[in-house]
């Protein structure tokens, strides 16, 4: 990219909403948990067979883990929201870059959701809905009063902007 | 209901019992026969009875536990034996009538009546059975409520002809003149538009590429054969050849004597072998529209023309046989399609449009194309792919051999999304997704020029809105309130 200023995944005139770092912990939780489980059983099954070459596994795995601890922070970093007077836009990714425009009167409802985990954390997750099914835009990471603001917000957006469908 | 739906209906489970005894047991079954083990048949045929005589009691207390009311702005069904519910369905909300007739229920004369309303999941509506009078009057009569005309017997809302205007006035007058007796209404008159004649239909199923599978699978099972000397070989190949003649068989079916026809109450389509469907599609219901055309089909000028409408398509079977709004057309009938779902597609000249839209590359029409460099990531459809802005609509031009348009009404855009994945990064390139709801229809223009396709986000935004702003009402015999 020569021209950073003009990429197409930052309209002019706008500031993103970052969320908050604290997904960083949810997401890495998730995965080491995952990642460790998936380690042990790797060490264990070279140290009984015994064969050099088997160890390769787990060094895979702890491999992944490194990449996964690099990656997540900067993933989270890459997400992001901004509202605008009738859509709101969310974009994610590094490499594979997604922006999505959700206009306020096409969303149908919007669900906040927060496993156990993440209440824990404070951050809670909105999921949009449109009536196509292929929109899927979620927002990850809100702290809940963020989470609950935006969903009134929207909620009222939605309803003053409904057209059908 | 019609007293008479349980009997087409029992014979479901009957035919799922000869079905599973059929998969599991034929063996025995056929050695019982053949042995002339008189005991043994007699078995089997009291089990079926008693699966029969089961399966038509069921079918009784169902249709005994289904009830329906129609008000005036919803559909009340209720429904269940052990598990009871009760549906509300919207009119306003209404995308679809379909009345389907299967083969059983021909028969008796009876008929299916199906709402879809767009709510996720298998959210429609569906009475069965009806006589086919009822159903055809019930069908009028939902499609004037959801229109936003009133029952000429209920006092409550009189002032009706004030609140629709010109040829709808007239329409409606129509409508309440001929009503039959005091609550109903009378079917809103259409406009035969095209019909689809057999022979073209059996040519384009045999120009497609299920006999060729057919072909192929039928000279391997012969190979096969010879080569190992062994009949049983056969078994393994019998899922291939079940598959592609159900294939052949449902595509068949399904765009037998297929006609389309336009009226002030949207799309009719009527099609059918066995099982006979007619479809209603209110104005403005139709969500994108997708034109097709395989490789064989080139020498034709056939395409295939479908379309996305919110509740169609979401149940997993018979997507294809609801969402086709032709299952063969001519160039001409793609032009009368398209103007079916899009009265005005915003350009100059359509005709012209629409054929650069099918067989045109690059800038043919004023299309706006990929960039040369898209031919490091698509090096065979580059030239196809593109996207054409109108007044009314996104068109969307791709593929080389298997030309594929897509149209999507301003009005009808749900979401947007541009990606831009690591190689399409280094070459300037981005995609464009406008999303639909969910059907055969997915409205993708890949590989623009990143500056394209973000001022085309932010432009399609804008248009969308306003599109929506300037659209016609939901219930669209009403004019939109003034606010």
């Amino acid at each position: 990219m020569d021209d950073t200023l003009l990429s197409p995944f930052d309209p002019a005139g706008l500031t993103w909403t970052r969320v908050s770092p604290r997904l960083v912990t949810a997401r890495l939780v998730v995965a080491g948990v995952w990642l460790a489980v998936l380690l042990v059983v790797t060490v264990v099954v070279a140290v009984l067979v015994g064969i050099a070459w088997v160890w390769a596994a787990p060094a895979a795995v702890l491999a992944l883990l490194v990449w996964v601890v690099w990656l997540v922070p900067r993933q989270v970093r890459a997400l992001g929201y901004a509202e605008r007077d009738d859509d709101l836009l969310i974009v994610r990714g590094i490499m594979f870059r997604t922006l999505v425009v959700v206009p306020y009167g096409r969303m149908q409802y919007v669900d906040v959701q927060a496993g156990p985990l993440m209440r824990w954390l404070g951050i809670a997750q909105l999921q949009l809905h449109t009536a196509a099914a292929a929109t899927g835009a979620s927002i990850p990471g809100l702290t809940p009063d963020e989470a609950a603001r935006l969903r009134d917000r929207l909620a009222s957006r939605g309803e003053s902007r409904l057209a059908g469908l | 209901m019609h007293p008479v739906t349980p009997v087409v209906r029992g014979w479901k489970l009957l035919v799922a019992v000869l079905a599973v005894l059929g998969f599991q047991g034929g063996e025995d079954m056929f050695g019982v026969v053949t042995r002339g083990d008189v005991g043994g048949v007699l078995a089997l045929l009291g089990v079926l009875v008693v699966f029969a005589i089961l399966g038509f009691c069921w079918a009784l207390l169902a249709w005994r536990m289904t009830r329906f009311v129609v008000t005036d702005d919803a559909v009340h069904l209720r429904h269940g034996i052990l598990f009871r519910s009760q549906r509300r369905a919207r009119l306003d909300r209404l995308q679809a009538v379909d009345v389907v007739r299967p083969l059983l229920a021909r028969m008796f004369g009876l008929s299916e009546l199906r709402l879809e309303v767009a709510g996720g999941g298998d959210s429609g509506v569906s009475l069965a059975f009806l006589k086919e009078k009822e159903a055809d009057r019930l069908r009028a009569e939902l499609l004037a409520l959801a229109a936003g005309l009133r029952r000429p017997a209920s006092t409550s809302d009189q002032v009706l002809g004030d609140q629709v205007l010109g040829d709808q006035a007239r329409e409606s007058e129509v409508r309440e003149g001929q009503a039959g007796d005091d609550r109903g209404f009378a079917a809103a008159p259409e406009r035969h538009l095209y019909t689809v004649p057999l022979g073209r239909l059996v040519g384009s199923i045999a120009l497609s590429s299920t006999p060729v599978t057919l072909v192929v699978a039928s000279v391997a099972m012969v190979v096969a054969v010879l080569v190992s000397g062994r009949l049983g070989i056969l078994v393994g190949f019998f899922p291939v050849l079940f598959i592609t003649v159900a294939s052949i068989w449902s595509q068949l079916n399904g765009g037998a004597f297929f006609r389309a026809a336009t009226s002030p109450d949207g799309i009719r389509l009527r099609h059918g072998l066995t099982e006979s469907r007619a479809q209603t599609v209110p104005p403005g219901r139709v969500q994108a529209v997708s034109i097709h055309q395989g490789p064989l089909w080139r020498g034709q000028d056939w395409w295939r023309v479908r379309m996305n409408v919110a509740g169609y398509g979401l149940s997993s079977d018979g997507v294809e046989r609801e969402s086709t709004l032709n299952p063969v057309a001519t160039r001409d009938e793609v032009a009368t399609a398209l103007w079916l779902v899009l009265p005005d597609l915003g350009v100059p000249d359509p005709v012209a449009t629409i054929a650069a839209a099918l067989t045109g590359t690059e800038t043919d029409g004023g299309f706006v194309p990929a960039p040369r460099r898209a031919v490091w990531v698509d090096p065979l459809g580059w030239r196809r792919r593109g996207v054409l802005v109108t007044r009314r609509a996104l068109i969307l031009r791709s593929g080389r051999w298997w030309r594929r348009v897509v149209v999507v009404p301003h009005e009808r855009t749900q979401s947007l999304a541009l990606y831009q994945g690591p190689v399409q990064r280094a070459l300037r390139l981005a995609s464009v997704f406008p999303h639909s709801t969910p059907g055969p229809v997915t409205p993708v223009v890949s590989h623009l020029d990143e500056r394209v396709a973000a001022s085309l986000m932010d432009e399609q935004a804008v248009r969308a809105r306003q599109a929506r702003a300037t659209a016609g009402p939901e219930q669209w015999m009403r004019r939109p309130e003034v606010s």
